[in-house]
């Protein structure tokens, strides 16, 4: 019975909690008018969520893109297929490893960031002040730095795909001597746009949307403690990989699922 | 004065409100008032929910029963546009100064400004420095809330809370944590603000002479309910128990000195077996 119990009341308090998300999520949506008629609000968090992310995204995308052409070069090698070196490459990172990457270091770096400096404004009653002064604070804090993280972060995954492929060129044309006109035109013979690039595009934009919803959130529902604020972070991290990867395979199913 | 009701000498009242957090009853049938253009001093000891008062006259809170009428209007009643239209017309200031810890002094000051105004600078500048004079911080306005003292940042708030000339200022625990010049400081700025600019004012504090020092009227607050009300002179002269425990700080009283726990000779006994 006590089971039961505990198995109900964590059951409870999660769905409670996805309903505050979405209450919170539909109030950021009705403050968003903010963003169009003071631009600059979105523009300095676009700076300080997209902007300061983008050394780590870029380092990341130029790192994996060159692994994986020494990783591909050396299964195709073996079977005379190093011409495929390029579309590979280009494939795995648009499909796959731009947008889920790009989208794990977003919400350890930015995502992370963001809950915290909520949570801190939270808990230092700068939220409720600026309530007492007749000023939303979903508004004016929290509705610039989502829709600020939705757009850095669809831009910072195709960074983060460009760079790799240029990373994968250095290592399999520069190093390991694949020819460069087959390695740009096996890339542009086998990479479809819509199939490839759109399909990365929509899980970047999937993927920006519910790690930014994740971070604001927890931040502005943290418990106003240092503690709290600690709890928060972590959650935002744990959780938005996790709904990064989970709904990475519910996309991939229903765009590549019927293949 | 930003008044729209100026006739009446009420600007706050509060009928029969009552207020739990969860299972806990914070008040249990509270009724005051808070007459305009006076200091209003509401004190009590921690927990008893003071602050809460002033959560429920800003909107932020609302009582689970009773009604909370500020300048006319029953702000539990009131939808988000007009709670917000209120709130310009009141100034709060934060125990902690909750000042915007990523801009300057002066930032913070135009902040409601900023949001609420379209002032051209030069005048902007001008109202801000008007009100950091006011509160002796006018050379101050260039440093970043983590450069102020504890005091400072309260009078950085007190200045912000002012800026838009409110009806009513807020004031919640103004004198905690605080030396004893920045306390007088304080002290100091709360009446003139009040006398200045014909604002009313609400002070929640457990500080007793400071409380003394200022209010022109006292509420006691204790177990949720208003235990005693007066001129400072009246209440300075009351016999009641509870309130002589509290306005001469005596450790045990009608508010224990023991959290309440079983007998310690039985607790002693269990050897740690909870």
């Amino acid at each position: 019975m006590r089971l039961f119990t505990l198995i109900g009341g964590g059951v409870i308090a999660r769905v409670s909690r996805l309903g505050r998300a979405s209450v919170f999520l539909y109030r950021v949506f009705l403050g968003g008018w903010q963003i169009f008629t003071r631009p600059s609000l979105l523009v300095h968090q676009i700076y300080a969520v997209g902007v300061l992310t983008l050394t780590i995204i870029l380092v990341a995308g130029l790192f994996v893109g060159m692994v994986l052409s020494f990783q591909g070069y050396n299964t195709l090698v073996d079977f005379g297929a190093e011409s495929s070196l390029g579309l590979m490459v280009a494939l795995s990172l648009t499909r796959e490893l731009g947008p889920v990457l790009a989208a794990l270091l977003f919400a350890g770096r930015a995502g992370s960031a963001l809950t915290a400096e909520i949570g801190l404004m939270k808990a230092t009653q700068q939220l409720a002040g600026m309530e007492m002064m007749a000023v939303n604070p979903i508004e004016r804090v929290v509705a610039p730095r989502f829709f600020a993280g939705f757009f850095s972060l669809t831009l910072l995954a195709a960074l983060f795909t460009a760079v790799g492929v240029f990373g994968g060129h250095f290592i399999g044309v520069t190093v390991l001597g694949v020819d460069a006109g087959v390695f740009w035109s096996s890339m542009q013979e086998g990479v479809d746009f819509n199939d490839d690039i759109v399909s990365g595009i929509v899980k970047s934009i999937v993927f920006g949307f519910v790690v930014t919803w994740i971070a604001v959130f927890e931040g502005y529902d943290a418990v106003p403690t240092a503690e709290g604020v600690s709890r928060a972070t972590t959650r935002t991290v744990v959780n938005a990989s996790l709904a990064v990867l989970a709904l990475d395979f519910i996309l991939t199913s229903l765009m590549f699922g019927d293949v | 004065m930003n008044s729209k009701n100026p006739d009446s000498d009420v600007l706050v009242e509060f009928r029969d409100v009552h207020f739990a957090y969860g299972d806990r009853p914070i008040l249990k049938g509270v009724n005051l008032t808070i007459p305009r253009g006076k200091v209003t001093a509401i004190l009590g000891p921690s927990g008893t929910g003071k602050t809460t008062l002033l959560n429920f006259i800003g909107g932020r809170l609302h009582p689970d029963r009773g009604d909370v009428i500020v300048d006319g209007l029953s702000v539990p009643r009131l939808g988000l546009k007009q709670l917000y239209a209120l709130r310009k017309r009141m100034g709060m200031l934060f125990q902690s100064g909750a000042l915007l810890t990523d801009i300057n002094v002066f930032e913070n000051i135009a902040f409601p400004v900023r949001e609420h105004c379209r002032l051209p600078e030069p005048v902007l500048r001008n109202l801000v420095l008007l009100k950091l004079e006011m509160v002796g911080l006018r050379g101050a306005r260039q440093l970043m809330p983590s450069e102020l003292s504890g005091g400072m940042a309260r009078r950085v708030a007190l200045a912000r809370a002012i800026v838009l000339d409110p009806m009513l200022v807020m004031y919640d625990e103004p004198f905690a944590g605080l030396d004893p010049i920045s306390m007088a400081v304080i002290v100091k700025l709360i009446g003139e603000v009040n006398d200045a600019l014909g604002i009313s004012s609400v002070v929640v504090t457990h500080d007793v002479a400071e409380a003394y020092a200022i209010a022109h009227y006292m509420y006691l607050v204790a177990d949720g309910r208003i235990i005693a009300q007066g001129t400072p002179e009246e209440l300075q002269a009351s016999q009641q128990i509870q309130v002589r425990q509290f306005m001469d700080g005596l450790p045990d009283g009608p508010v224990p000195y023991h959290y309440p726990a079983a007998a310690y000779e039985d607790d002693l006994l269990r050897g740690g077996l909870d």
